[in-house]
C-alpha cells in the first residue's frame, strides 16, 4: 500500500465508556451517542478534522464498539474514504511482545498505534476526544503551534474560577507558554482549563510515549503523565485559547443542556453556522418529516423521517420518530426512532434510541426556568408502558 | 445471470420546471430528484450496471448523481454510466428511445452475452417504490419476450397514455395501443420493461435498420401485432405516480401528504436514497404554524404553511402564509407574503408582502433563482 506523507494527522480517543451517561451508554460507546437530532457526538470532532483540512484520522475504540464501528464505516459521510484520506478504526489488539491488550490509558492507546502514525510520517499529531460538542478550526491551532515552535500545544478555555478546580488547569506566562500544569487543583492559580485537545510534534510525542510505557508507575494518561513529564523535561508547551462554544457532554444533565442550547432564534450554539464549518453525519435515508394538521411545534428541532401529530415545545426530535395525536413533548431530547403514542406526556426527558412511550404514559415533570431539573431517561429500546409514570430523574 | 438497468432521463414535459434540467433531475417530494426512485429501485434489487440515457440539459443530473456513492453504486464500466450524446453518436433530430439504445450499444455489449442476461428499462417520469427482483422473476417465469410493468386505475378516459394494454378476464391481452386516451379498463404502462439482453439487442438492430425508433410503437406494439413478440403484463400493486405534466406533478406532490401514498412510496419495499446535503434539522420557531406539510431538513420556519411540500433549507418568515404550494430548496419567503397554489423552483426569493395566487389546475411557477 502507498501512504502519502502527511503534515498533520489526528488521533481521536473514542474508547471511553462514558459511565456518567448511565443507561445511554450501556450498549453504546459515548462517541456514538445521538446528539442534535441527526448527529452523533463523534460527528463534531470528525467534521472539525475535515473542515480543518485533516484527512487522516485514527479512531481508537474499545468500549462497546459495534455501533460506533458501524457508524464510522469506511468514513464516507466525512469524505474520509478516498485514496489519500482515511478514517481508520483502531481497536486494541494482541501484540507479539505482549505489551498490549486493552488500552490502559489515553497515552497507551496512542502508544499501541505508533505503527499507524509512522506510516504517514507526520510532523504533527492532533489528539482529540470523542465527547465534546464544538466547532473548531484545528488548522489554526496547528499554525499557532508551528509559529511558536512548541513541542506541544494544548487548547484551553476560560472557565469561571469557581469551577476551575474541576479541570486540569494550565498556568501560563504572558507569552502563552505553559509553566505549570495542575490536575483539578484545590486552589487554582488561573482559569485556563485544558480542553483535552493537544497538538504534538510527532517526534517528541513518539519518544515520550515509549518512555512512558517503560515507566511501570505511570497510568499512561496524557493529562496525568505525558504532559507533566514533557513540561518537567523543559519542552516548550503553549496554551491555545479557544473562546467558541464548547461543551463536555459527559453527563445526563450536560447532554440535555447542550441539546437545548441548539434551540432558539439565536441559539447559544448555532449549528446552522456557515458552509465551511458544516457538521457531517451518516445519513439515515429517510424521507422528509410529516407534520399533521393537528400538530403544533414551537421552538424545536425536527429532523428527517419523523411524523408529528401531537404538540412539541422546546425540544429536539431526531430522525425517524413518531409523536402521536394529543401527545405533549416539552423540554426534551427525543433520540432517533422513538415512538411516543397518543396522549403521552414527556417533559424534561432524554428518550434513548428506539425507545417507546405508550399511550397516556407520563415521563418526567415540569420545572420553572430557575429550578434544578431532574432529567428522566429511557435507555435504548426501553418501553414506558401504557398509563404508567416514569418519575422525574428516573431511568429505565 | 447478469441484469443491467437503463434509465431514460429526458423527454421533458414540464415547461419552466424542466427548462434547464432533465425529468430525471426534477426535484420531487421534499428532498429527492425523480431519478432517485429509479436508482433506488435498481440498486436495492442488486443491479449495479446502470446506464442513464440523457440527451441534453444533463448538468444538474450529473451534479446530483455525483459519484453514485449514495445509492451504493460506482461510476465506470460495469457500474453506473452516463450515456450522453458525447458518448453516443449524435444525430440532429431525436427520433425515439430505440435510437438512444442503438447509440448506447457499447454499453449493452458490456460483459459476456449469456442467455440469462436481462435488461430492465425505466423512465424517469413515473415514480414508484418497486421490487425489481419480483418483476425480473415474473418475467423469467412467464417465458415471454417482453415484460411490460403496468398500473391499473391510471387510465380514465381523459389522460393520454404512452402505452395502454387491455386484458380479458383470463388475463390475456386483447388490445395494445400507443398514444391513446384509454378508457378506465385499460392498464397504463409504467414505461418499465424487462427483456433478455440478447433479444433486446437483436430487435434494436432489426428495427433501427428499418427506420423504426419508437419504443412503445415499434418495439412493443409493432412486434406484438406482427406476432414477433410475446408480452407478459406485470401489474404493479403499489403506488405509481405519473408525473407527465405540471398539473400531474403538482397533484402528485400534494398526494404525498396522504399517509398511505407516502409510506408506500418512501418505504414500501426499500428506502429511497438521495444525495446527502448534510443540512441541520429543521427549526420551528415560536410563532410558526405548520399544518399538514412535508418538511425536509434545514428549514427555518416562523410563518404559516398548510397542505404544502417544503424542500430543504426553506425559510418562511413571520407572518408569511403558504398554502397548497410546492416550495423547492433554499426559498426565502418574506414577512407577510401570501402564496397559494404556487410552485417555487430552487432558490427563489419572495419579497415581504408579495401575493401569488394560482389555481389547482394552473399553479403559478416561479423560475429558479428569481425574486418576486
Amino acid at each position: 500500500m502507498y501512504f502519502q506523507k502527511k503534515r498533520c494527522i489526528a488521533m481521536l480517543l473514542a474508547g471511553g465508556q462514558g459511565s456518567r451517561l448511565k443507561v445511554l451508554t450501556e450498549k453504546t460507546a459515548k462517541p456514538a451517542v445521538p446528539f442534535g437530532g441527526k448527529y452523533r457526538i463523534i460527528d463534531f470532532p470528525l467534521s472539525n478534522c475535515v473542515n480543518s483540512g485533516i484527512d487522516t484520522v485514527g479512531i481508537l475504540t474499545q468500549y462497546q464498539p459495534l455501533e460506533l464501528n458501524e457508524y464510522i464505516g469506511n468514513g464516507q459521510p466525512w469524505g474520509l474514504n478516498k485514496t489519500h484520506s482515511r478514517a481508520q478504526v483502531l481497536p486494541p489488539y494482541e501484540r507479539y511482545d505482549k505489551k498490549s491488550g486493552w488500552y490502559k490509558g489515553t497515552a497507551n492507546a496512542i502508544y499501541q498505534n505508533i505503527d499507524f502514525i509512522d506510516r504517514y510520517s507526520p510532523e504533527y499529531v492532533v489528539i482529540l476526544s470523542g465527547d465534546h460538542i464544538y466547532k473548531m478550526d484545528y488548522a489554526a491551532m496547528v499554525a499557532y503551534h508551528e509559529k511558536n515552535e512548541a513541542s506541544c500545544t494544548i487548547a484551553v478555555r476560560n472557565v469561571p474560577l469557581s469551577e476551575a478546580s474541576r479541570f486540569g488547569i494550565l498556568n501560563t506566562n504572558p507569552d502563552g507558554s505553559i509553566y505549570e500544569f495542575e490536575e483539578k487543583p484545590k486552589q487554582p492559580k488561573s482559569t485556563n482549563a485544558s480542553m483535552g485537545i493537544y497538538v504534538f510534534n510527532w517526534k517528541v510525542l513518539r519518544e515520550a510515549l515509549i518512555a512512558d510505557e517503560e515507566d511501570e508507575t505511570s497510568s499512561n494518561d496524557f493529562g496525568k503523565n505525558i504532559i507533566p513529564k514533557l513540561l518537567n523535561a523543559g519542552h516548550k508547551m503553549m496554551a491555545y485559547t479557544f473562546d467558541g462554544y464548547w461543551k463536555d457532554v459527559g453527563t445526563i444533565d450536560s447532554l440535555w443542556e447542550a441539546n437545548m442550547e441548539l434551540l432558539g432564534k439565536e441559539p447559544e450554539f448555532n449549528i446552522r453556522g456557515d458552509e465551511r464549518t458544516r457538521i457531517y453525519a451518516r445519513n439515515s435515508a429517510l424521507p422528509s418529516s410529516f407534520i399533521d394538521e393537528d400538530a403544533k411545534i414551537y421552538n424545536s428541532f425536527v429532523a428527517e423521517g419523523s411524523e408529528v401529530y401531537g404538540t412539541v415545545r422546546h425540544s429536539v426530535i431526531s430522525v425517524g420518530c413518531t409523536i402521536g395525536e394529543g401527545a405533549l413533548i416539552e423540554d426534551s431530547v427525543v433520540m432517533p426512532g422513538v415512538v411516543i403514542e397518543s396522549g403521552a406526556i414527556v417533559r424534561h426527558a432524554i428518550l434513548g434510541e428506539n425507545s417507546k412511550v405508550c399511550r397516556n404514559a407520563v415521563v418526567g415533570g415540569a420545572y420553572g426556568p430557575k429550578d434544578k431539573k431532574k432529567i428522566s431517561v429511557t435507555s435504548k429500546g426501553a418501553v414506558v408502558e401504557e398509563n404508567t409514570v416514569l418519575a422525574p430523574g428516573d431511568m429505565i | 445471470m447478469h441484469v443491467m438497468g437503463i434509465i431514460f432521463a429526458n423527454d421533458a414535459t414540464m415547461g419552466d420546471l424542466t427548462g434547464k434540467r432533465t425529468m430525471a433531475s426534477l426535484p420531487f417530494g421534499g428532498r429527492y430528484r425523480q431519478i432517485d426512485f429509479h436508482l433506488s429501485n435498481m440498486a436495492c434489487a442488486g443491479i449495479r450496471n446502470i446506464g442513464i440515457i440523457s440527451r441534453h440539459n444533463y448538468q444538474s443530473l450529473m451534479n446530483h448523481v455525483g459519484d453514485a456513492e449514495e445509492w451504493g453504486l460506482e461510476l465506470g464500466e460495469g457500474g453506473l454510466e452516463f450515456l450522453t450524446p458525447y458518448a453516443m453518436s449524435t444525430s440532429d433530430r431525436y427520433r425515439g428511445k430505440l435510437e438512444n439504445l442503438f447509440n448506447a450499444m457499447d454499453f449493452l455489449e458490456y460483459g459476456v452475452d449469456d442467455e440469462d442476461d436481462y435488461v430492465v428499462m425505466a423512465d424517469s417520469a413515473i415514480l414508484s417504490n418497486m421490487d425489481m427482483n419480483k418483476v425480473i422473476e415474473a418475467h423469467i417465469a412467464s417465458g415471454k419476450d417482453i415484460t411490460v410493468v403496468t398500473k391499473a386505475g391510471i387510465a380514465n378516459g381523459e389522460k393520454q397514455l404512452d402505452l395502454a394494454l387491455k386484458l380479458d378476464a383470463k388475463g390475456e391481452i386483447v388490445d395494445v395501443a400507443v398514444d391513446y386516451v384509454a378508457p378506465a379498463d385499460y392498464l397504463a404502462s409504467m414505461d418499465t420493461f424487462v427483456l433478455s439482453k440478447k433479444y433486446l439487442k437483436h430487435q434494436i438492430k432489426e428495427l433501427v435498420a428499418r427506420n423504426k425508433y419508437h419504443m412503445d410503437r415499434d418495439l412493443v406494439m409493432g412486434l406484438y401485432q406482427k406476432g414477433f413478440a410475446t408480452i407478459n403484463v406485470y401489474q404493479f400493486e403499489g403506488v405509481a405516480l405519473f408525473n407527465e405534466s405540471i398539473e400531474e406533478y403538482f397533484r402528485n406532490s400534494l398526494r404525498l401528504l396522504d399517509k398511505d401514498v407516502r409510506h408506500d412510496l418512501f418505504g414500501g419495499n426499500h428506502p429511497v436514497f438521495t444525495k446527502v446535503r448534510d443540512r441541520v434539522p429543521s427549526y420551528y420557531g415560536d410563532s410558526c404554524e405548520i399544518e399538514n406539510c412535508l418538511v425536509a431538513d434545514g428549514c427555518f420556519l416562523e410563518g404559516e404553511a398548510e397542505d404544502s411540500i417544503l424542500f430543504r433549507q426553506v425559510t418562511i418568515c413571520e407572518g408569511a402564509e403558504v398554502e397548497n404550494c410546492v416550495i423547492m430548496n433554499d426559498a426565502v419567503i418574506g414577512e407577510g407574503a401570501e402564496l397559494e397554489y404556487v410552485i417555487l423552483d430552487k432558490n427563489v426569493t419572495v419579497r415581504p408582502g408579495a401575493r401569488l395566487i394560482g389555481t389547482e389546475k394552473n399553479p403559478i411557477i416561479i423560475k429558479r433563482g428569481e425574486t418576486v
